[in-house]
């Protein structure tokens, strides 16, 4: 991973005599959140953005985005968040006092006849879903604030080989990724407000055992655990269409347990590999957009309460798909609906997960005043576990360069459940956006 | 001076009139001559957007946008490039020829990532938050023929052109909720067939908005848009959207109308 690093500062270093068109911008935010149950602040934290961008020659760009933190109040991680087990370490830097530097993007991107390169750390989204995934898998999420940040700040950006070039009536991108970094949740056992602890996601151990957590086995080899991915999009008569493959690890850890002759348990935090086929569609009928996707994947790993399993882990393929309805018939108004599904394909009785699980999601969003003023409403809603969350959100551009924000966030349902784990942190956020 | 360019224009004027009533043109005709002006194969350019609301605070935005002819099809691409909440945004649109085939819209939004298909059949929703709407940045001073029928009211000099006053009615209800006006009222300039003003009127039969066009130049030969001032009667909100850069000559890549376009970014 290094080497890929050095090979980008090279190039920088290479090429930033000669950087003829340079444009620096910044952003500035802050925001505080409170808890309704008792009251308590959950954060309050700084963020300055900086990004450079240089047109190195016509068709050579340099790009690069870095983000500082400082958290005045953090109840969302405490202590260590434990990098060295999802990312890489010189991707961020942790600063005096509760603060931290990441650097966020780095690439050179550009045109070499019809092909469209982008060698560095950066973003790539697949699909069509809007807030959870079924082929947006190439980036890992920071589960620090779970999924209640603003979508570009809670995925992690990798070091990346993207290629795109025009193939028959539409584009091939081919995806190279020698960057080992996965999702990153909250430390298990340190009490931060995003915890997993729904046995969705942990093995549940009985309160009399002695629980130990062994050391994150991450993969670390340049070449033999990159991940490899390959797209093919086109536009056929008003269809917006793609075909997906990649062979990668899965982002989230699969926890393994083993129970030794004292019925102390040890929980081994592993990633595995899986292949990923899948598709996505969109086109528009009058004041309606119909999207969706689906993707197939060869090997996931579930919990499983089945106390004859040697590991507590079952391995399965997995069919996921959403379909999406937008309609913007009204004036001003944003409507959309989506219907998710995963359908575990070699269920066996014991998974935590349901063979057969859905989760519908809605979007209500209205702008006023020119756009000034924009509402939105969200619910998710799992269909399983009866669980979910409503957001309420308010965003007033208060000048051309200054946005104040309110919201609401309240979790329902089970304790169990993805959302419903997360019921005591409801919670109230203001903040505001400076740009410059 | 002012008095000899006045006068110029009135005797121009006095020669457009003579030609115009000798040809006799009804409204369509008009419109058709107004869709069939040049504008340029492909044309690259840039503008400034100062949206001010009724309280006198005024939002400026940049951008830079792209337009080609494919045979028939026209598609445009734009790209904000200030300020930081809308800085990348991005919006594609494919004109079809056949107005009976629903024109394809992509929004590319920064904070998602991702490049949205977007109905075409809001058409007179506001563009991005100013007094455009959607058909009005795609069309640029043209029109869909076949949405309006038309009437010839007269001739009317506006800003010391003279022009021809063009009424244009939705040909149906259902068109007349898409264009979000009950009426609209042009004033052609028959020496260029482009408009200097127009007015329109909202579905309820209220005045919507006032459009006029105060600087319209030749640039590498091909009569352009300098600037369009929108007032918008019923919010006191105004868009004032003014083009600079504006490059006929130089290629354009066929690129560059793409979805992937869109998520690069301005290039």
């Amino acid at each position: 991973m290094k080497k890929f690093a050095s090979i980008i500062a090279c190039c920088f270093l290479w090429v930033s005599p000669s950087l003829a068109q340079t444009e620096v911008h910044g952003e500035y935010q802050t925001s505080l959140a409170v808890e309704f149950e008792g009251g308590d602040v959950q954060k309050f934290d700084h963020i300055l953005k900086l990004e450079f961008s240089s047109d190195i020659t016509d068709d050579v760009r340099l790009f690069g985005l870095g983000r500082v933190r400082y958290n005045m109040i953090n109840r969302l991680d405490y202590g260590a968040p434990g990098d060295k087990a999802h990312r890489q370490r010189l991707d961020r830097q942790f600063l005096v006092g509760d603060s931290e530097l990441e650097l966020r993007e780095l690439y050179i991107d550009g045109y070499a006849g019809d092909m469209f390169y982008r060698l560095g750390k950066q973003q790539i989204v697949w699909g069509q879903a809007d807030g959870l995934r079924v082929l947006d898998v190439l980036n890992p999420f920071d589960f620090r604030e779970f999924i209640l940040p603003e979508f570009d700040d809670y995925r992690i950006p990798l070091w990346t080989t993207n290629i795109e070039l025009p193939l028959a009536d539409g584009t091939a991108q081919l995806v190279w990724i020698p960057d080992q970094t996965y999702d990153q949740t909250p430390v298990f056992g340190s009490g931060a407000a995003f915890e997993f602890s729904s046995p969705l996601f942990v093995p549940q151990v009985p309160s009399s055992s002695s629980v130990t957590i062994d050391r994150t086995s991450r993969p670390s080899r340049f070449f033999a655990d990159s991940d490899v991915g390959v797209r093919y999009t086109t536009f056929k008569g008003g269809w917006d269409l793609s075909v997906n493959y990649l062979y990668h690890f899965q982002d989230t850890q699969i926890l393994r347990r083993t129970v030794d002759d004292n019925g102390a348990v040890a929980i081994t935090p592993e990633y595995e590999r899986t292949h990923l086929i899948g598709g996505s569609f969109s086109n528009a009928f009058g004041a309606y957009t119909l999207r969706g996707e689906v993707g197939y994947s060869t090997n996931r790993y579930f919990i499983t309460t089945d106390p004859s399993d040697s590991d507590g882990v079952v391995e399965t393929p997995e069919l996921s798909s959403v379909i999406g309805i937008d309609y913007q018939g009204i004036r001003d108004v944003f409507l959309s609906g989506q219907i998710f599904t995963n359908y575990i394909t070699s269920f066996q009785e014991g998974i935590t997960r349901p063979k057969n699980e859905t989760k519908l999601t809605l979007l209500y969003e209205h702008k006023f005043m020119n756009d000034i003023l924009t509402t939105k409403l969200q619910l998710i809603h799992s269909v399983n576990d009866s669980d979910g969350l409503i957001r309420a959100g308010l965003a007033y551009d208060f000048r051309s360069n200054v946005i104040l924000k309110a919201g609401l966030d309240f979790f329902y349902g089970s304790k169990n459940g993805l959302f419903g784990q997360f019921q005591n942190n409801d919670r109230a956020t203001i903040g505001i956006e400076i740009g410059f | 001076m002012f008095k000899r360019i006045f006068l110029s224009s009135l005797l121009i004027g006095s020669f457009s009139f003579t030609a115009i009533s000798q040809t006799e043109l009804t409204g369509r005709q008009i419109y058709e001559k107004v869709n069939a002006r040049d504008d340029g194969e492909h044309v690259t350019r840039k503008f400034r957007l100062e949206l001010t609301d009724r309280r006198g605070v005024t939002r400026t935005e940049e951008t830079i946008g792209y337009r080609k002819y494919f045979g028939d099809e026209k598609r445009t691409v734009l790209f904000y490039t200030a300020p930081n909440n809308v800085r990348g945004t991005g919006f594609l649109t494919f004109d079809y020829a056949d107005a009976s085939v629903d024109d394809d819209q992509w929004l590319y939004l920064p904070a998602l990532r991702k490049v949205r298909r977007i109905s075409a059949s809001d058409r007179g929703d506001n563009f991005l938050g100013t007094d455009f709407t959607y058909e009005e940045i795609k069309k640029e001073g043209k029109i869909e023929i076949e949405d309006y029928t038309y009437e010839v009211l007269g001739e009317e000099i506006i800003d010391g052109f003279p022009t021809i006053k063009v009424q244009s009615t939705p040909v149906n209800s259902e068109i007349e909720k898409e264009l979000g006006v009950s009426k609209v009222v042009s004033y052609i300039d028959p020496n260029i067939w482009m408009a200097r003003k127009s007015v329109h009127w909202d579905v309820n039969g209220n005045k919507l908005k006032t459009i006029v066009t105060p600087k319209i130049e030749q640039i590498d030969g091909i009569w352009s848009n300098r600037n369009t001032l929108i007032t918008n009667h019923k919010t006191g909100h105004q868009t004032n959207m003014t083009f600079f850069d504006i490059d006929f000559e130089s290629s354009v890549r066929d690129s560059i109308f793409s979805k992937q376009s869109l998520q690069r970014g301005v290039r």
